[in-house]
Formats: structure tokens, sequence, C-alpha cells
């Protein structure tokens, strides 16, 4: 299994979490504290970054369903960019894409993100 | 590339397609010692026995050619060039190339500024210089590891296309036989052929070298077998011919081994001839004994005869024939598997169990989880009934070829494990990119439930993962223990609405994603195991 890396690139009121490896149920206290590093340094908007994605499984979508409940809460926004075509298809059968903005890339994100 | 470069390279271990400037003498230019260019008025080529090399290695800063007294092709080709300076590359105290100027456009001579300018930029172009070779090996590694990949698959196609499609049907039988390709895929294979009077012919082999030559000859050997199988009933005469038509178009340095049994179901007598293939262990209520019988592989040389020998399996044994594989695993420490310890394993009776699945259960245990299979792995195992009537006679399974079948510990994490296995296997078979990770994200779901549900996380409680090939489709079957009975397959479809509303919980997606990711899901339970079989047809099937 190939740990995950989470690395937090901020700058005002959006941020990026670049995901490097596998997003799995094990990645739930990575994750957590990089959103909360990300929410405590006054993020509105957080980028998920996917493009080193090597493998997400439903662990992990449960894992991102539970982090759309806790941005929703704190009046953040999940935007997510750099799906590769097969993980594209799962968030649109789990109507992920719904609920989390998907665009090309972190460029087009972040000028969504701090629209 | 000739000759005389490929030593330069290995000397200084990179080369560079730097874009040189116009190909005017006066210009200078950057070019690397070891390439051949369009411009020989400027690119120079330096052989590793040139006392140039080593001159340059050792140099401080920019050398005067016309002024070099050294007994070197280089040198003279440089001067014949019009080269008037050359300054030496030298990136992390390594020479990466050098920079050939011509004579100053003024016709001065350098000056020391001059020298001490090009000192500097030497020194800093040459880091930058050193990346671009970098990225260029790294996008050329790239390249040929895709190469390679792509060899690979064509190679596990032909490999396919010769397995049998199905066992023989033979009353009173147990047959089995599995094939396991090693990532680099090597040679194996085996064949039933039916022959006169209700015999099988059984034929087991190895093309030496791996990849699509291999799976070339593989492919040329097999028909010959079948062909030479037609026309006569004498194992030894079917492999003095396939050797007698292999010999003169074998590439060089390849052979193949190969032993051809002829068995008569009905008596239980076996004939063998052997082209320097492991001879077959038959299990007798006497313990193991070795049917021997010897020759030359196939292709080595012309003329050569094959003797025969005979056994019996009697009701209640079995016989084994396998291929390199399996003997020259290793463990993790290094140990092979060997002869001593097959043998051992032949000889433990398992009436009711089948041997070739013990043989592989056996085989994993020793090398281990993270085990990557070296050599082809080929088994045929042939059980005769005890004659009694409750004795489980040969179903004579008929349908898809087995491509591998292997067991993990049921813990958690090792789903990723059975995924790339799978993934290896699949790979070759002709299913498209964007199916195959479909695929490999059902595999995973469906082992992450097995182990959950079946193994409760246990690594001693393994999940067994078999995957076939049918005409049209790849089937994965994902056997757990059903340490928790069934795993719940009718559970509340998933919503993404409920969930972030609170009303469902955030998991709860494994299922959901299996059902959307293959062609169908079947679950059969037979009260101590459950398999989840999971078909993929390699096209996308077209509705109604």
């Amino acid at each position: 299994m190939t740990a995950t890396v989470i690395e937090l690139d901020q700058d005002g009121p959006a941020a990026i979490l670049r995901i490097e490896g596998d997003v799995t149920s094990a990645s739930e206290a990575d994750l957590m504290a990089a959103y909360g590093l990300a929410a405590a340094n006054g993020a509105t908007a957080v980028i998920l970054d996917f493009s080193k994605l090597e493998y997400m499984n439903s662990g992990g979508i449960g894992l991102l369903v539970t982090l759309l409940v806790r941005a929703r809460r704190g009046g953040g926004r999940l935007v997510a960019t750099g799906l590769s075509e097969h993980y594209r298809q799962i968030f649109s059968l789990t109507r992920l894409d719904e609920a989390i903005e998907i665009y090309d890339d972190d460029a087009a994100a972040m000028v969504a993100a701090t629209a | 590339m000739t000759e005389l470069t490929r030593p330069i390279r290995r000397l200084l271990g990179r080369h560079t397609d730097t874009p040189e400037p116009d190909a005017v003498p006066e210009s200078p230019a950057v070019t690397e010692p070891a390439r051949l260019t369009d411009d020989p008025s400027i690119a120079v080529d330096i052989a590793e026995s040139d006392p140039l090399l080593a001159y340059l290695q050792s140099a401080s800063g920019p050398i005067e050619i016309a002024r070099l007294e050294l007994d070197s092709p280089a040198v003279r080709a440089m001067r014949e060039a019009g080269v008037a300076l050359v300054v030496p590359l030298v990136s992390q105290g390594e020479l990466i190339g050098t920079l050939n100027l011509g004579p100053r456009l003024s016709e001065q001579e350098y000056s020391t500024d001059d020298r001490r300018l090009l000192t500097t930029l030497a020194a800093q172009a040459a880091p930058a210089i050193r990346v671009a070779q970098l990225v260029r090996e790294q996008a050329h590694e790239a390249a040929e590891r895709e190469r390679l990949e792509q060899e690979m698959r064509v190679a596990t196609l032909i490999q396919q296309q010769f397995l049998p499609r199905e066992l023989p049907k033979l009353p009173q039988w147990q047959i089995a036989a599995y094939y396991g390709p090693a990532r680099a895929v090597g040679g194996d294979f085996y064949d039933f052929i039916d022959m006169p009077d209700g015999r099988i012919g059984i034929a087991v082999g190895d093309v030496t070298d791996k990849g699509v030559p291999a799976a070339l000859v593989m492919a040329r050997t097999h028909s010959i077998l079948r062909a030479e199988a037609s026309r006569s009933n004498s194992p030894g005469e079917i492999l003095r011919r396939a050797n007698a038509l292999l010999e003169p178009e074998m590439p060089a340095r390849m052979f193949v081994t190969c032993l051809f049994a002829i068995l008569e179901p009905e008596t239980g007598r076996i004939v063998i001839a052997n082209a320097g293939h492991n001879l077959p262990y038959i299990r007798t209520d006497d313990g193991v004994v070795e049917l021997r019988a010897t020759g030359m592989p196939l292709g080595l040389m012309p003329g050569i005869r094959y003797e025969e020998t005979e056994g019996v399996i009697a009701p209640a044994s079995s016989v084994l024939l396998y291929s390199d594989g399996l003997v020259e695993a290793h463990d993790p420490n290094q140990q092979m598997y060997g002869f001593p310890r097959l043998r051992q394993e032949m000889a433990v009776d398992d009436a009711g169990s089948e041997l070739l699945d013990r043989l592989l259960e056996t085989l994993h245990r020793f090398t281990g989880p993270d085990w990557e299979q070296e050599d082809d792995i080929t088994l045929v195992t042939l059980r005769r009934a005890s004659g009694v009537a409750d004795e489980p006679a040969s179903d004579g399974q008929a349908g898809p070829a087995l491509i591998t079948a292997f067991s993990i510990p049921g813990e958690e994490g090792n789903e990723r494990l059975a995924m790339d296995r799978v993934a290896a296997a699949a790979g070759g078979l002709g299913l498209p990119p964007a199916r195959l990770e479909r695929l490999k994200t059902a595999v995973s779901e469906a082992t992450m439930n097995a182990i959950e549900y079946g193994s409760q996380g246990n690594p001693d409680v393994p999940v067994d993962i078999a995957v076939e090939t049918t005409a049209d489709a790849i089937v994965v079957r994902i056997t757990d223990r059903a340490l928790s009975g069934a795993v719940p397959t009718d559970a509340e479809a998933p919503d993404i609405e409920l969930k972030l509303a609170g009303a469902q919980k955030p998991r709860g997606w494994g299922l959901f994603l299996i059902k959307n990711m293959v062609d169908s899901m079947d679950v059969t339970s037979d009260g101590s195991t459950q398999t989840v079989t999971l078909t993929m047809a390699r096209e996308e099937r077209t509705n109604g």
C-alpha cells in the first residue's frame, strides 16, 4: 500500500491539498489534519488536487463524504482537480460530482474557488 | 549506434542532443564527445581510448587545440574541423561534453578575458546541460519501458491463444491445469490432444527466452506437436519428428523443453517421452515415483531420438507434469523451492482435495505475499478415481481457461496486492485500459469485502482469487472463508444526499461500485466459502 502524502499550499482564502498515493479509509487522519490546518488558516475553499492519486477505494470515497459534511458545516467549499478519467467516472456514478466541483487543473479551480 | 560510439557512451554515461548553432566554424557549438551528428565540422567523436578524454577530464579551462601535443585522432579531427579552442564541460567532476570553438572572428588570439569568460560560461552551462541530459535519458527510459510493456502484452496475447480453452472430459479422471505467467512472460505451454481410441496426448513445455520471440516459437511448437500427434501414437516418435521440423528454423540460442505423454484413461497406462523437460511425478500407494525418460531439448540439433518410458496411474493415484517456474521459485530469503519439497508435497495423501490447488497454496505460503513471480509456472495434474462409487469423478468442467490463481492473507490492505496481480494477469488479455481500470476497482472492492467479512481481517484466513478468460470476457472469482457468513449483497443503495444529510453513513460504497464497474457480479455460497464472480466483457456490451 502506498501511503497518502498530502501537501498543503495556501495563499489567501483558497488552499490546495495535493494528494499523492492512495486515498483509503487509512488516509482519514492525514486528510482531516490537512483540511483542519487549511480551515484554521482561514481557507473557505479547499482544492483537492488528485493529479498524483494512485488509487482510491470505497473507503476513500466515504472519507470524501465525511470531509464534505465537515466542509459544509463550516461553510466551506470543496473543489477537485487532476482526476483521471476513471475516477471522474466514479465521481459521476456516486454523484460526488454534484457536491464537489471538478476542474481540469489547479489554475481553473483556483479561479472558480476565489470567484 | 556504431561500435565506436558505444564504449564512449558507456564511459561518459550519457548523451545529449543539445541543439547546435549554425554550422559555421567560427560559431561556438556545444558538442557531445559521444555523438554522431549531421555536422562533422563541429561535432567530433572522441573514442574511449583517445588520450584527449583523459586530458579533458583533468583540464582546468579552455585548451588550445593547435598547441596540444597529443597523439589523438580526436585532436586531429578537431584541427581539420577548424576547432581552435576546446572548453571541457564538467559537472560534478564528470566530463559531460565539450564546447568547441573556431578561431575568433577578429582573427586575433583568444585573450585571457575571453578564456575567463568561457571558463565561467562552461561552469554555469555544464550543470544545466547535465540536467537536460538527465531529462532526455528519463524520457528515453520511459519510452523503453513502454515498449517493453507493449511487447509483454503482445507476448501474453499470443500465449493465451494457444492455451486449451477447456480440459478433457474423462470419466473417472480429475484433470486440472494451471498456467501462471510471470511479469516478463516466459514461453511455457501445455496442451491436451484427443487421440485415436480415446487416448489423450498431454504436452507440457517451456521455450527458453521470454517475450514475443519465445511466444512465437511456443506457437509453432504447439502446432507441430498437434500435427504430429495426429500421425503417430508414439510419444518418442512425435518428439523426434517435432525436433526434425523445429531444428532448422529455431532462432539462435533458443530451444524448447517438452514432455509428451499419452494416457490410456481406461487402464491408467501412461507412456512418456522427454525432450529435456522436468520428469513427471506419480503418486502411488508406495510413495512418489519419478517417471524417467531422457532426450535432448527440441531444436538444438538434428537427428535426435527419444526414449519412451511407461508407467501406470493406479486408481486413487495422481500424476503431475510441471515446468521449472514452480521448483525454481524463491522465498524472501532466496531459498529455492526445489525438487525435494515438491516431491514431499506430492507424497501427502490429499484424497478429496485437489492436488493442484494444494501445490499452489504451498507455493504461495513458501514465497510469501510480496513475491514477484520469476518465471512462468505450468502445472498439470491428473487424478484417477479410486473406483469407489462415491468418488467424485471428473466433472470435465468445460469452459474458461485459467490464467492465474493465487491466495492472499485476509488482512486489510492486501486488496491492493490482489488488484495488482489481477491487473498483471488481465493486462495482456485484450481489455481496453478504461475497462481494466474498472475491473481493478471491482476486484479491489470485492477483495476488501472478502477480507472484512470472509476473513474478519485475520491474515491466517486466506482469500483465493482466480482469473479466467473466456472467448469474450475476463472472469475473476474471489473466494473467502465466510467467517461472518455471507457478505451482505442487498444493502441499501448509497445516496449522496442522504449521506450528506446524515441519514446514511458516509461509508458503504463498495458493493455499489462493484456492481457499476463490471458487466456482472454473481455470488455463490456453499456454507464454508463464498465466491463472488466478476465478469468483464472485453468490449463494451451494447444494450438491447
